[in-house]
């Protein structure tokens, strides 16, 4: 089977047609990234935007990299941005405003047990620390694919995963401690 | 690997609290039709972009446009 950059190089040199199947490989994938993030309905909305941006953009591509899951999540936070960007602008918001997503997104989460006691903790976190976690926790990234996609060096990655995972063990402690007690 | 990357019950426990349904296949069809408009756009374009150029090498096609993700 051929590689995502071997598919994207050759969409890139003649065949613009062999990008679809990188699409087809990755799409539940992408959606799933970014329902997590603002929920199924805009993820629903946003999936084809961010197909379309990858395809304007492939001949960006690293052909070094054989897996573009990293690649398409950073397209995909990008058109989350965006969406963000123009809902606060809709709503009448400044630009300055600090709105945290984070916010909306704690909302859709299952909040039972432990989980309950992670949210606060989460929503506590630096953005970009909790930008890697989750991009390790949730797409089941490794530190450096979590560092492609968010654009900084791989060692800031790990450090930030490490820091956040750090701040979380003692809020999971408690919160298993509280459940033995009970 | 490095203690950071080892399975940890934090990070499985963030996996159970992010897990999402599957997509609707309907809007999977849909977001690759729209796809499709855009590569079927490219390659009858590119038919004329190659008439322009012919004779004159196609300088673009080694040309990268780079869209990086960004912090």
């Amino acid at each position: 089977m051929d590689t995502d950059s071997v598919l994207i190089e050759r969409s890139v040199y003649g065949r613009p047609d062999a990008f679809t199947e990188v699409v087809r490989r990755h799409e539940v994938a992408v959606h799933g990234f970014l329902a997590r993030r603002a929920g199924r309905q805009v993820a629903d909305d946003l999936l084809a935007e961010v197909w379309l941006r990858a395809f304007a953009g492939r001949g960006g591509y690293d052909p070094g990299r054989p897996d573009a899951r990293p690649w398409l999540y950073g397209i995909a936070r990008n058109v989350l941005r965006l969406h963000w960007r123009a809902d606060r602008d809709d709503a009448h918001h400044a630009v300055t405003d600090s709105h945290d997503p984070w916010d909306d997104v704690v909302d859709r989460l299952d909040s039972t047990a432990q989980a309950g006691a992670l949210l606060p903790a989460l929503r506590a976190l630096p953005p970009d620390e909790r930008d890697v976690l989750l991009l390790v926790a949730w797409e089941q990234l490794t530190p450096a694919e979590a560092a492609e996609v968010l654009g900084i060096p791989q060692g800031t990655a790990r450090s930030r995963l490490h820091r956040a995972r750090a701040a979380l063990r003692p809020v999971l402690a408690r919160a298993s401690h509280a459940e033995e007690d009970a | 690997m490095t203690p950071a990357e080892h399975p940890a019950p934090e990070l499985d426990l963030l996996a159970a609290i992010g897990q999402v349904d599957p997509p609707d296949p309907i809007v999977l069809d849909a977001a690759r039709e729209t796809l499709w408009s855009a590569v079927a756009e490219e390659m009858l374009g590119g038919t004329v972009a190659e008439a322009r150029t012919r004779g004159t090498g196609n300088r673009q096609a080694g040309e990268r446009h780079r869209e990086h993700p960004g912090p």
